[in-house]
């Protein structure tokens, strides 16, 4: 049995539909990319795996499984078992669901202590320790700093160590990377690799970097409108596509020693 | 293919500092020196804080260099002040990052794009719709959206009307500043069209910055690399695959998600982060992310040295 099953899945904001008739099933272990132009839904598709569906959002139609679970008839209590312990998100600035007001540690402390019966002290040391486990190196210098204090990268490693504390079955990703330099990318995309295969998470990866996209995945999601478009491995997608949609896609993504217009 | 006769604007040993908190002073660039060429395209790439921007922004006179000169046909341009600075700004002309953000809301495109021309009383108010039809066709757009707002348009639409009124006073230097990366690859890709195509055109000089090494092999001349502040390597724009020598430019190339990559192969990245610019290490710049780092490299700073026709490095590994 899949893991995550997406059945059908239409959700709509406000009765207009965004998304429509998603089927996606990914198995444990596995990287799924979900690329696409914006505007195409790919944000809507894993806000509504974990309930986060902005502005009066809701899926209208079809089913979300999880380890063969429906997600959608959940309660809040529900939800908070669930969120950041099986299931965890990581988003494109991780900065900004930080309080700016706070320091890094007052929050890891907090986030710790609600998923966890453990006392300041401990839940302070946990954190260090999975800051460092993700290469950030002096821990508890970090967790003395303001978001503000560290650069993008940084803080997006403090995002990936705060959603990775209960090694969650499934790691939910809204564009990681593209607020981060190439260098910078280049490091955290390793780290989502070493994830899987240190702790065997499944990664569902949302990017318009078709290039990451393509390094990273088992299975590869073109949306286009609201709808998949073009769906396949990462063989598929790169070489077997008959979709012209996907092929104007790869076609624009600038490559070295690829077209020159001058 | 890069003719000393060709050079349109030269930058001659630019530093710029700007004062930080207690007493201690940021350099954003030092001793940087570029030049651009009549029609050619110069891409600068480097990390984000490198002083990227900070260089074009001397180029458009948006900013003054603490120390050097920029020559433009010969004159220099850094000290130029009132009417004089304001008549030279009609020959190179800047597009921004987020088109949405370089726009007046309430302005309708039409005034948009004739707003520059009125400034300099090119052109008559009477004749401003035939003017702006004309600018958006040229960059492909239909004569229509002149009575639209920014906020009707699409991300590449706004860039695209960005182009039109950079192109509008018919500029020899255009510096466009991350001018694509808010947008969608498939957007990315015709915007590069068009500007390359009204380059050819108009033969107009493109001072381009990006981060993207694959973005700006493709339609780059000349390709400066830039760390912390200084150049670190020039070269053409079509060896920057084959030929890179300095470790850092090597490291970018590293780093790039090619769609023809070798995906079973670990990604190659430089570890850490650069340091800050407050306190540049002497030396090397690049020293303690250099995986080939020597002793002279902590104490002397390397001076950019001719490797190659066109191509220079800083770096003691080539001295």
């Amino acid at each position: 049995m899949a893991m995550l099953e997406l059945k059908d899945v239409t959700i709509s904001y406000k009765n207009v539909p965004a998304v429509q008739n998603v089927n996606l099933s990914l198995e444990e272990g596995e990287i799924c990319s979900i690329v696409g132009e914006s505007g195409s839904g790919k944000t809507t598709v894993i806000r509504a795996v974990l309930g986060l569906l902005a502005g009066g959002g809701k899926v209208t139609k079809g089913d979300i499984l999880f380890d063969g679970e429906t997600l959608l008839t959940r309660s809040g209590e529900e939800w908070r078992k669930l969120r950041g312990t099986k299931i965890s998100m990581i988003f494109q600035d991780s900065g900004a669901m930080m309080n700016p007001t706070r320091k890094i540690g007052d929050c890891f402390v907090e986030y710790i202590r609600t998923h966890e019966n453990i006392s300041k002290k401990d839940a302070w040391e946990k954190g260090v320790k999975m800051l460092e486990n993700m290469r950030l190196p002096n821990g508890d210098n970090v967790m003395r700093s303001y978001p503000f204090q560290l650069s993008g990268g940084m803080r997006q490693r403090v995002g990936i160590a705060m959603g990775m504390t209960y090694q969650p079955k499934l790691l939910l990703a809204d564009e990681p990377t593209s607020a981060l330099d190439v260098t910078t990318q280049a490091q955290i995309i390793r780290q989502f690799m070493e994830l899987r295969e240190e702790y065997g998470t499944s990664i569902i990866m949302v990017t318009h970097n078709l290039g990451v996209a393509a390094y990273m995945s088992d299975y590869i999601v073109v949306m286009k409108d609201g709808i998949i478009e073009d769906e396949g491995t990462r063989d598929y997608i790169l070489k077997g596509t008959r979709k012209e949609y996907t092929k104007t896609l790869l076609d624009a993504v600038p490559s070295l020693g690829g077209v020159r217009y001058v | 293919m890069f003719d000393e006769k060709d050079v349109i604007l030269e930058a001659k040993h630019i530093t710029r500092k700007f004062p930080a908190s207690g007493g201690r002073t940021l350099t954003a660039c030092s001793d940087v020196s570029l030049k651009l060429y009549k029609g050619k395209t110069l891409g600068l790439v480097g990390e984000s804080g490198c002083g990227k921007s900070t260089f074009m922004r001397f180029l458009v006179s948006l900013d003054t260099p603490t120390e050097g000169e920029i020559f433009f046909h010969g004159k220099n341009i850094t000290q130029l002040k009132g009417e004089e600075l304001r008549q030279n700004r009609q020959y190179i002309q800047m597009v921004f990052q987020d088109p949405s953000a370089s726009f007046n809301p309430k302005m309708k495109i039409r005034d948009i794009i004739c707003e520059p021309l009125m400034n300099f009383k090119r052109i008559k108010a009477s004749e401003k719709d035939a003017v702006a039809r004309k600018f958006l066709e040229m960059v492909d757009l239909p004569g229509e959206f002149a009575d639209r707002y920014p906020h009707n348009m699409s991300g590449g639409q706004r860039q695209r009307v960005a182009i039109a009124r950079a192109i509008a006073l018919e500029p020899e230097i255009i510096v466009m500043d991350e001018a694509t990366c808010a947008l969608d690859v498939s957007v990315q890709k015709t915007i590069i069209e068009l500007v390359v195509g009204l380059q050819k055109q108009k033969n107009i000089s493109i001072g381009f910055i990006a981060h993207d090494l694959g973005l700006i092999q493709s339609f780059a001349h000349q390709i400066a690399v830039m760390y912390l502040g200084t150049i670190v390597e020039v070269l053409p724009g079509e060896e920057i695959s084959t030929s890179a020598m300095h470790p850092y430019t090597q490291a970018l190339l590293g780093a790039v998600f090619d769609l023809n990559m070798d995906f079973s192969k670990k990604i190659e990245s430089i570890e850490s982060e650069a340091p800050s610019p407050l306190d540049v290490p002497p030396g090397c710049p690049f020293q303690n992310r250099c995986d080939r780092c020597m002793e002279i490299c902590r104490e002397k700073r390397p001076a950019l040295i001719d490797v190659a026709k066109g191509h220079q490095v800083a770096c003691h590994l080539y001295t």
